[in-house]
C-alpha cells in the first residue's frame, strides 16, 4: 500500500552497495559503465558480477556519453501528481555508443521533435546535494 | 521445460466466478476475491470445504502480502497448499499452470485460484498507477517519471517504426474490444466508439491515447481447478482442461529487454503449444493479455497467429473478432471489460473457460474446443501461457 502524500513527490534514488559508484560517478558529470576484465563485455547498470561470464573483475570506466534513441515515448499524463508539472515530456530509451541500452529523458529539447535513432548526449543534471540524474540532450546539429 | 513430463489433461477447471466488476465501492480486495470464490463454489458444485489448496495473486490495494494465507482465513478455510504469487501480470497464467501442476503431483486435490482488487475505488486513479509504476526499478527507470504505460508505449512505437503499424490499426484493436464488451453483461464500458473517438481521445503517452489503454477497475475472479479424474466425474462436459503451460521471462528492466519487439510470449507460447500438441491453427479462441492495443498486436504475431510484423493489418481485416481466424477477448478485455490489476487476466480465462463450455450466449465462438489465454505484464518482463481444451481435446 502506498502512502497518499508519496503519490506527491518525486520518487530520488537510493544508491545500494552495487550501484554507489555509479551515482557517485553522475555526481561527477561522468556515466560510468562496467567492463569485464574477464570477457570483454560492456554493461549497464552496475552489479556485482558480469552478467555474461559470471567474473567479479569489472573495471568501471566512463561513458562517452553519445548514443540514439532507439525507442521514446511523450509522457502527457504523468504517473501521479509528482511529474503532472513536467508533462509533456519524453522519456528515452537510449542506446549508447558502447552497446547497453538505458532509460533516460530529453533534457534541452522538444519533445515532440524527437525521433527514432536520433544523435543524443549525456546531461548530467543535480536533483539535490546527493543525485544527479542522466538526462540526453539532441546532440549539436540534430534537430529536436 | 522437462520433456519427460507433461501437465497435458492432468487437471481441469471445474468451477469459474467473478465478483461484481467495475466501478464497486465498498469492497474490499477480500470481500471481491471471497464473493468471487463463493460463486466459483457454487458453479463447481463444491462446498469451501473440499478446498485443500489456495493461489492468489497480490492485490494493490490489499495490505496483506501473503494474501492467499489472509484470504483463507477470511473465507473461513484451512488449505494444505497455499501461495501468493508475483510476476505482474503475468500471474494468471502461471495460477493456473502451477495449480495443474500442484494437482499433477499430489500437493493439493481441488485448488481455488483467485484474484481480486479496488484500483478504482479502493486505491483511487492516481494511487494506483503511481503503485503500478513503484513496480519499475526505483534507481534506473523510476526518477524519469515513466509511467506504467510507457514501457509498453516504447515497445509500439518501436513495432510502428520497425513494421509500418499505424495508429488507426491499434485504434481498431479498442473497437473491437468494445464491440465484444457491448455484448457482455457487466462490462464496464458500455458506449461504443470508432477509430476516431479513439485519435481523439487525447495523449496519454505517445503512441497511445486514452482509449488505447487499458481501464482502471474493481472485481476479482475465482476458479476450481481439479484432477481429471474428479472433472469428468462432477462436471462432465463442463469440465475445461488444461492441455498445456509455458512461461518466459527475458528481462527485468526494459532497457535489457533483448527486442522491444518480439518478446517472451514466442517461448512461452512455443512451450505451451508444445505440451498441448497444438499448432496456433488449432486454437478456436483466446484470451491474450490487452492492457494496451499494440500489446495484443505484438502477441497475436509472437504467439504464432500471424507472422511479425503483420499484426496491425490482421486486427484491420477482422481476423480477431467473430468470423475471425482467432477470436480474442470476447468479452471485452482489459480495454473495455474490466482491469483491476492482477486480476484482469483472470476474467480472459473466465471467457475462454466459459467459451469452451459453448455457454456464451450471443458472443459464443462455434466449435470452440480449444482455447490459450495469455498473460505477461511489466513492459513484457514476464509471460504465461496456458492452453485449455475441452473433454473432445483429451
Amino acid at each position: 500500500m502506498i502512502d497518499p502524500a508519496d503519490a506527491h513527490r518525486k520518487p530520488l534514488p537510493v544508491p545500494d552497495a552495487d550501484t554507489r559508484a555509479y551515482w557517485q560517478g553522475l555526481r561527477e558529470g561522468r556515466l560510468l559503465l562496467q567492463h569485464c576484465r574477464a570477457c570483454g563485455a560492456v554493461q549497464f547498470y552496475q552489479q556485482a558480477l558480469c552478467r555474461a561470464c559470471g567474473a567479479e573483475d569489472l573495471e568501471h570506466r566512463p561513458a562517452s556519453g553519445r548514443g540514439r534513441v532507439h525507442a521514446f515515448s511523450v509522457v502527457h499524463r504523468a504517473p501521479g501528481p509528482a511529474f503532472r508539472g513536467d508533462v509533456p515530456y519524453c522519456v528515452l530509451l537510449v542506446e549508447l555508443e558502447e552497446g547497453p541500452r538505458m532509460i533516460s529523458a530529453l533534457t534541452g529539447g522538444d519533445p515532440m521533435a524527437v525521433r527514432f535513432e536520433m544523435e543524443v548526449e549525456l546531461v548530467c543534471e543535480p536533483q539535490d546535494d546527493r543525485i544527479s540524474l542522466p538526462k540526453f540532450r539532441p546532440r549539436p546539429g540534430t534537430r529536436a | 521445460m522437462n520433456d519427460d513430463a507433461t501437465l497435458r489433461g492432468k487437471a481441469a477447471v471445474v468451477g469459474a466466478g467473478i465478483s461484481p466488476t467495475g466501478r464497486v465501492p465498498g469492497k474490499s480486495p477480500l470481500a471481491l476475491a471471497a464473493l468471487a470464490a463463493q460463486r466459483a463454489l457454487a458453479d463447481a458444485g463444491m462446498d469451501k470445504s473440499d478446498l485443500d489448496g489456495v493461489l492468489a495473486s497480490h492485490a494493490f490495494a490489499s495490505p496483506f502480502h501473503r494474501f492467499s494465507v489472509a484470504f483463507s482465513e477470511y473465507f473461513g478455510i484451512a488449505p494444505t497448499f497455499s501461495n501468493t504469487l508475483q510476476v505482474s501480470g503475468a500471474t494468471a497464467a502461471t495460477m493456473f499452470n502451477i495449480a495443474a501442476a500442484a494437482i499433477a503431483t499430489g500437493l493439493a486435490r481441488n485448488v481455488l485460484v483467485l484474484g481480486a482488487d479496488s484500483l478504482l475505488t479502493g486505491l483511487t486513479p492516481d494511487l494506483a498507477l503511481r503503485s503500478l509504476s513503484e513496480s519499475r526499478d526505483q534507481q534506473y527507470e523510476m526518477p524519469f517519471g515513466i509511467p506504467v504505460a510507457n514501457t509498453f508505449a516504447m515497445t509500439a512505437h518501436r513495432h510502428m517504426h520497425e513494421f509500418g503499424t499505424t495508429p488507426e490499426q491499434l485504434a481498431e484493436v479498442a473497437v473491437i474490444h468494445r464491440r465484444h464488451a457491448l455484448a457482455t453483461p457487466g462490462a464496464q464500458m458500455t458506449a461504443p466508439i470508432t477509430v476516431a473517438d479513439v485519435l481523439n481521445s487525447g495523449w496519454v503517452t505517445t503512441p497511445y491515447h486514452k482509449l488505447d489503454c487499458s481501464l482502471i477497475s474493481d472485481g476479482g475472479a475465482a476458479f476450481i481447478v481439479t484432477s481429471a479424474a474428479r472433472a469428468k466425474a462432477i462436471a462432465g462436459r463442463r469440465a475445461v482442461y488444461i492441455l498445456g503451460g509455458g512461461e518466459c521471462y527475458t528481462h527485468e528492466h526494459i532497457f535489457l529487454m533483448p527486442s522491444l519487439t518480439t518478446t517472451g510470449a514466442k517461448r512461452s507460447g512455443e512451450l505451451a503449444r508444445a505440451m498441448a500438441g497444438v499448432a496456433p491453427a488449432d486454437i478456436d479462441v483466446a484470451g491474450i493479455y490487452d492492457c494496451f492495443t499494440g500489446t495484443v498486436i505484438m502477441m497475436l504475431e509472437d504467439l504464432g497467429f500471424c507472422r511479425k510484423g503483420e499484426g496491425g493489418p490482421f486486427v484491420a481485416d477482422g481476423q480477431i473478432t467473430h468470423g475471425g481466424a482467432i477470436p480474442c477477448n470476447t468479452h471485452g478485455g482489459m480495454l473495455s471489460f474490466a482491469h483491476p490489476g492482477m486480476p484482469g487476466s483472470m476474467f480472459h480465462f473466465h471467457e475462454v473457460v466459459t467459451q469452451l463450455r459453448g455457454e456464451c450466449g450471443a458472443r459464443q465462438v462455434p466449435g470452440a474446443e480449444v482455447g490459450l489465454v495469455h498473460s505477461l505484464g511489466a513492459g513484457f518482463a514476464t509471460n504465461a501461457t496456458t492452453i485449455l481444451g475441452t473433454e473432445a481435446t483429451l
